[in-house]
């Protein structure tokens, strides 16, 4: 008897950082511990030039499931109204005034700066991305992810997470051949309610964009559910209408 | 390399792999320690960020607008005919100059379910011919909105139907855009219309309806065509295997029956390729031949439109549409009528008074004198983010060809936004095409213009 409550210790000992290493949990934990799956919040980006001029401008965004993201454009009064909207690979914006929704991509940036539309307009990690590799490093572990298609914006990601609160840490966006395009870095945890605890500020820079810096910084993420009908083409111009 | 800036339409990638490079000096180095040596104190200092919630605060309702001066100057040409016919009885000298204003103002109102908007226009033009103004609503309805899949509005509404940038022939219950100038606001039409949405799991994602009807009597949508009509009109759009679909249909009433269809798709992540096609049952023509002699034609007319977006890695975005109007003259039609000009021009050099001229002005409205109003037409338009480094600064060049007869003008064109909310453009065209074609028989050879537009 006390072999066998032996022989079940020791495997239990060995199997447990084998589940503390299992990628793909990971990941879908680090996703949840960014925002609920379904969910809307308010963003301000910051474009900061090197002399230190910046241009800012505020969204309110709303999620539903693996693939249906919107945003719409509060400030300033030149964006104010436009929309962008992201279906898996299909993305739009929507111009009140100007004209019906155009098909955007991934790799254009509506806001201009280092962020792209695929960073604000962006899925779960676990939902663009498998899991290539996972390291226990520096207290925290290092993920190596590669994107699940081609039309994912990176081709690659090193993502560094937090080992006690399951959030990255810092993240290295690459192409195919492993140039590095951005370094995104999470700081500012804080509680957000319904138990959320995340990074409120995420910074950006890159080696392409030298001096330049965009910072993302989160309010409001509340879970919530919608109708798919709110993330079509049709609603586009009507997202305001979901505060 | 600097990061992209907020665009609208075109299309900028997280960019080259261009790096800024320069050649040290002394001078150089010591600005260089001593920004470095600020530098890490004055990182420290932005490294707090606010976001201040009373500016995400909802309100129930919300002014704004935009202002924008336009000076223009144009060179004129004196043998055109378009020329002929508008400065017959005027010196204005090789070029004109005129000052245009414009101010919009929107505002809305949201409660529950309901929301109403309004935008006015409000044009102030000082040219030649003397000053004018024209306020008008560019659009004013009121909305339902009882669900997400549900939505019906009443009043005056741009409905924007198809997927040309340039063009849109199937866009059947909107005023014709300008393709100088595509992305300019436009005047709507009073109608009633309904959204209705559906979206599915699989290869077909989204479903949705929109009915219209668009009244026209008296002093109610009577630009439109025949009055005392009830036009009723249909846009089905499908989202099915990653590809936008419509499918349009206006019946007959104060214009006759036409059917539209359009699509869009991006081929890869930075190609997009899109096209609209309108088939006009019962389409009526008028032509005016050398004489004077019109007669009216009546006939099924198709007209489409073929076109892409490209995006390269150094931020350069390409629209390229081919449009063939199935409603355009041809080129010989079109030297009927610019024969029929020369000869009332030259009866009123002989003092054979503007008689001529005066019908000849009356006919062009609508038809010879409307924007491309030939056949085939072929548009590209280049736009290169900051190139050079210079940042917030966009320039572009647009081409636009006629294809039957040959002409074609060139548009170089530059804006500028590093102020928040303003935009500064330069623009000149320049017009190229031999007698008988429609750039040659402009009354402008070229034009230069400055746009300074605020948005507030």
């Amino acid at each position: 008897m006390l072999q066998k409550l032996l022989i079940s210790s020791l495997v239990l000992l060995f199997a447990l950082p084998a589940f503390a290493l299992d990628g793909p949990a990971l990941l879908k934990q680090v996703d949840r511990n960014l925002n609920p799956e379904s969910y809307e919040m308010y963003r301000k980006l910051i474009n900061v030039e090197p002399d230190g001029k910046k241009k800012e401008f505020t969204l309110f965004s709303v999620k539903k499931g693996a693939d249906k993201v919107a945003a719409l454009f509060l400030a300033p009064a030149s964006e104010k109204g436009r929309s962008t909207l992201r279906l898996g690979d299909n993305m739009w914006l929507y111009i009140p005034g100007v004209g019906k929704p155009i098909r955007i991509t991934s790799l254009q940036s509506v806001v201009g700066g280092v962020f792209n539309n695929a960073d604000i307009l962006n899925l779960d990690y676990s939902t663009e991305y498998d899991v290539k590799s996972i390291t226990d490093k520096d207290g925290g572990y290092l993920l190596h992810l590669k994107a699940k298609t081609r039309e994912v914006a990176y081709d690659q990601l090193r993502m560094q997470v937090d080992r006690n609160r399951k959030v990255p840490i810092r993240i290295e966006c690459l192409t195919e051949a492993g140039m590095l395009i951005k370094t995104l870095y999470f700081k500012d945890t804080k509680e957000f309610g319904g138990g959320l605890v995340r990074p409120s500020v995420v910074e950006t820079d890159s080696p392409l964009y030298k001096g330049y810096r965009s910072i993302m910084i989160y309010a409001k993420i509340r879970k919530r559910t919608f109708k798919d009908e709110v993330f079509t083409l049709t609603h586009m111009p009507n997202i305001d209408s979901l505060r | 390399m600097k990061p992209a800036q907020p665009g609208t339409p075109d299309w900028h990638s997280r960019g080259s792999l261009r790096r800024n490079g320069g050649r040290p000096c002394l001078a150089g180095a010591l600005l260089l320690w001593v920004l470095l040596t600020l530098a890490p104190a004055a990182r420290a200092a932005d490294e707090s960020y606010s976001f201040d919630l009373s500016e995400i605060e909802k309100k129930s309702w919300h002014i704004g607008g935009y202002a924008e001066v336009r000076p223009v100057r144009y060179r004129l040409n004196p043998d055109g005919a378009f020329y002929k016919l508008r400065f017959y009885n005027r010196h204005e000298g090789d070029a004109v100059d005129e000052f245009n204003g414009r101010l919009q103002l929107e505002g809305s109102y949201e409660k529950g379910i309901a929301r109403l908007y309004m935008r006015t226009n409000t044009d102030y033009r000082r040219s030649y011919t003397g000053e004018t103004e024209k306020t008008s609503i560019y659009e004013g309805y009121g909305s339902l909105r009882p669900s997400a899949s549900f939505k019906i509005d009443a009043g005056k509404k741009n409905l924007k139907w198809g997927k040309g940038y340039a063009w849109n022939p199937a866009a059947f219950l909107d005023r014709p855009k300008d393709p100088d100038d595509p992305e300019l606001p436009m005047e709507g039409y009073i109608v009633l219309t309904a959204d209705w949405i559906r979206s599915f799991d699989g290869p077909l994602k989204t479903v949705s309806f929109s009915p219209v009807v668009l009244p026209v009597y008296d002093h109610v949508n009577d630009e439109f065509g025949a009055a005392d009509r009830i036009n009723v009109a249909g846009k089905l759009y499908l989202l099915l295997y990653d590809t936008d679909i419509d499918l349009m249909v206006l019946a007959d009433g104060s214009r006759t029956t036409r059917f539209g269809f359009d699509f869009s798709r991006n081929w890869t992540s930075n190609f997009e390729i899109h096209g609209e096609f309108a088939w006009i049952r019962d389409q009526a023509k008028t032509r005016i031949d050398a004489a004077g002699s019109a007669e009216t034609e009546r006939y099924d007319a198709f007209s489409g439109l073929i076109g892409l977006r490209y995006l390269t890695t150094r931020d350069t975005t390409i629209i390229a549409e081919y449009y063939h109007s199935g409603t355009g003259y041809t080129a010989e039609e079109m030297k009927g009528f610019y024969a029929f000009v020369n000869r009332g021009w030259r009866t009123y050099l002989a003092g054979g008074g503007d008689g001529i001229l005066q019908r000849a002005l009356l006919t062009a409205d609508g038809t010879y004198g409307r924007l491309n109003p030939m056949r085939d037409y072929l548009y590209l338009r280049i736009t290169q983010k900051e190139p050079f480094d210079i940042l917030y600064f966009t320039p572009a060049l647009t081409v636009m060809a006629n294809l039957n007869d040959g002409g074609y003008t060139v548009s170089p064109e530059a804006v500028y936004t590093r102020i928040t909310n303003l935009e500064l453009r330069l623009k000149a065209s320049f017009l190229y095409g031999g007698p008988d074609s429609e750039f040659g028989e402009k009354q402008n050879r070229w034009r230069i213009e400055f746009r300074a537009g605020y948005s507030f």
